[in-house]
């Protein structure tokens, strides 16, 4: 599915996806989409699906319509364009091109025996070392020697980047590098922020041995040269160079040296970098005239900040990404949570009226059947409330010797009160012997009851009569205890399967709260057991809760912990 | 003022709404009857001709075929319930279905008033005191 991602501005985070031929995009609430940017028109530009693509038209905008930093009429959109509307930048995705080709008959993985022989290997880390220059010989010309260099700073700028997706994290890191290779007295990393077109200073460095009370004033002149040009600029010594007007900020500050680079990104200039040294004109003179700055580090520095901004670029997406990722989950727990919650209201609502008319009308009955109903309905809710609880904390479970025959029992009948309403059948089969065992009895209670229930609603409304079998095991030989609840229901689709133990996903839709069994699942990992499932389409489904058969109290093994959803079969 | 005895079919999931409806219905002389699954609220429909239908939408998968079922029901046997539907349209696949909506989390007071109503039971009378309006929460009110 084509879509629009917005990746900066007011609409940030948010996933437009483009199902319709024609799309019109502006700040009003009649377009197809809506952006509340107010520098976007309020009829900015139309997206128009031509076969299988996408165009852009700019719809007479006062502020223009950007493609890739570009300002378009019409343009025909390409996946990983970036499309900016007023201060809004959006990345257009394309639809995913159908495959041609049966990859699995190109790529054939062979069988061991096909003959194939290992002739040499290195690991990856031996690998590497071919940038390690310290532990090979020294190039014999300089030019290669600085070529080995370059790509020593380039690989280990490569690893820098890729290590953080925090951008202070990974600006900081770039300038401990630039710091290592090149011999700069104070260096600072700006970014433009997009909503003003500043730039803003984030990370700042100086060597060690320089007094850090000093202040770092950058040259604007140097900022609005590299901006506006896209250059990187070397000054060694800013009197004679006829770029910069005496009067300017350069010479009177006396900056010798400074190398001020952009940090080019895909499209645009995300940002710059900057180093200085003020090394006094005197001690230059006296290492004849050598500079600490040279073309070569200019160069280098140039690359250093693509990467950077390749890095900053990226990072800015991801970020995206996870808050779009964040809200849509924050969006679904608020729905669904919701959902059940308003249920449970309105069961108090008719219970609290049943009890306000007995009362009036001097009907015990009446009253006692509404009080019947609001405390159901005050259990829901408490239930509701543990579920959330175990669900978003850690916590150890509250081992004691108990009976599991006792405990799952217990479930039975609760599950029996409710199935009876739905005209299920609930069959209890305990296993015998079963010694009593170490396990938290409030916890599997939680989970077997989640289990249970599922179970019931699986199998109501089903043309055969429902029927819900619950039986425990215990497996000696194993040091195991079982408990088995199976249904005829339909089973779970097996797309359902993958997701059968993610929060908040439900596949009893409006009645469900999506937490029974990630909750369930996670009781029984704190035990140190698992869930197994099986699924048998219009058959039916068996889950099997395995718990350590521990007989006397000590601690569980978080570690041997492990849940397998089988696939059906 | 007497009227004759008049049904009033409840299909819900929730066994509570359910009960909170028959209890307070039958008191008032209103023969009910309910169903928490599709099919047997429209076996019951076909068998009772029931006066009004009240259809809880969040109880169905489809509540649209439902809809449809009964209105269909109704046709082929020239009788003519009236609906309350208990519940939102948002997302509703297709026609616009006839009869009251009523969104949750509802009141029971009005919801019973606009029942009785609908019934040509009620009667505005002192003793009804307890009936209490508001404007996001009113039986009638199409959504």
């Amino acid at each position: 599915m084509p879509t629009l991602f917005v990746i900066r501005g007011t609409d940030q985070g948010s996933r437009f996806e483009l199902t319709e031929p024609n799309i019109r995009v502006g700040r009003d609430a009649s377009n197809t989409l809506q952006l509340h940017d107010n520098e976007v028109s309020r009829h900015h530009a139309e997206i128009r699906r031509v076969e299988n693509d996408y165009t852009i038209s700019d719809l007479n905008s006062s502020n223009g319509t950007f493609v890739n930093g570009q300002r378009v009429r019409q343009h025909d959109l390409q996946s990983g364009d970036q499309l900016q509307l007023g201060s809004t930048l959006m990345l257009y995705t394309g639809p995913a091109e159908e495959s041609r080709e049966d990859l699995a008959r190109i790529v054939h993985i062979g069988q061991p025996s096909d003959g194939s022989r290992i002739v040499h290997s290195v690991s990856q880390a031996e690998g590497s070392q071919i940038f390690d220059f310290g532990q090979t010989s020294s190039p014999r010309n300089s030019w290669l020697a600085r070529a080995r260099s370059n790509l020593q700073v380039m690989y280990r700028t490569a690893l820098a980047v890729s290590h953080t997706l925090e951008i202070d994290q990974l600006l900081q890191r770039i300038m401990e590098l630039i710091f290592e290779w090149v011999e700069a007295d104070r260096g600072c990393i700006m970014l433009m922020d997009a909503a003003t077109k500043t730039l803003k200073p984030k990370v700042w460095r100086t060597r060690q041995d320089v007094k850090t009370d000093q202040r770092i004033t950058i040259s604007q002149t140097i900022l609005d040269y590299v901006v506006g040009r896209n250059e990187g600029v070397l000054t060694s010594d800013a009197g004679q160079d006829d770029r910069w007007n005496p009067t300017g900020s350069i010479v009177q500050m006396g900056v010798r040296e400074a190398i001020c680079v952009p940090m080019q990104g895909r499209y645009d200039v995300v940002g710059v970098i900057y180093i200085d040294t003020s090394t006094p004109a005197q001690q230059v003179v006296a290492q004849g005239g050598a500079t600490k700055f040279t073309e070569d580090h200019l160069k280098l520095m140039i690359a250093i900040g693509h990467q950077a901004a390749l890095a900053v670029e990226d990072t800015r997406y991801y970020s995206a990404m996870v808050q779009a990722e964040r809200l849509a989950a924050i969006g679904q727990t608020i729905a669904t949570l919701s959902h059940h919650i308003k249920n449970i209201l309105q069961g108090i609502r008719g219970g609290s009226y049943l009890i306000d008319m007995g009362l009036k009308e001097h009907d015990e009955d009446v009253t006692r059947k509404g009080w019947s109903i609001v405390e159901r309905n005050q259990n829901r809710i408490s239930a509701l409330v543990l579920d959330m609880l175990t669900f978003s904390k850690e916590r150890e479970p509250d081992l004691a010797l108990a009976d599991l025959n006792d405990v799952v029992a217990d479930v039975v009948e609760l599950t029996r009160a409710r199935a009876a309403e739905m005209s299920v059948d609930v069959v209890w089969q305990p296993g015998q012997p079963m010694p009593k065992l170490v396990f938290d009895s409030e916890g599997i209670h939680r989970a077997v009851l989640n289990i249970a229930t599922n179970a019931v609603d699986a199998v109501t409304d089903r043309p055969t009569p429902g029927r819900v079998e619950v039986s425990t095991q215990y497996a000696e030989s194993e040091g195991l205890a079982r408990i088995i609840v199976a249904d005829n229901g339909p089973g779970i689709p097996p797309d359902q399967m993958e997701h059968l133990f993610s929060p908040f996903v439900s596949t009893k839709k409006s009645r469900g709260t999506g937490l029974g069994l990630p909750v369930s699942q996670k009781i029984l990992q704190e035990h140190g057991g698992r869930i197994l499932v099986e699924s048998k389409p219009d058959q039916g489904c068996r889950f099997l809760l395995e718990l350590p058969a521990t007989l006397t109290q000590e601690p569980p093994d978080p570690a041997a912990s492990q849940t397998i959803a089988n696939e059906p079969e | 003022m007497a009227h004759a005895p008049q049904s009033v079919l409840i299909v819900d999931r929730s066994s509570e709404t359910c009960e909170v409806l028959q209890t307070v219905l039958e008191r008032r002389g209103v023969h009910t009857l309910s169903a928490a699954r599709t099919e047997t609220g429209l076996q019951l429909a076909r068998q009772h001709h029931p006066d009004l239908i009240v259809l809880d939408l969040d109880t169905f998968d489809a509540p649209e075929q439902v809809v449809d079922q009964v209105a269909d029901l109704s046709h082929q046997a020239r009788y003519q319930p009236r609906m309350v539907l208990l519940g939102s349209l948002r997302g509703w696949q297709g026609r616009r279905p006839e009869g009251e909506f009523v969104s949750k989390p509802y009141h029971y007071g009005p919801l019973i008033r606009r029942i009785e109503e609908l019934l040509g039971h009620y009667q505005e009378t002192p003793g009804r005191a307890d009936v209490v309006r508001d404007s996001r929460d009113r039986p009638g009110q199409p959504l």
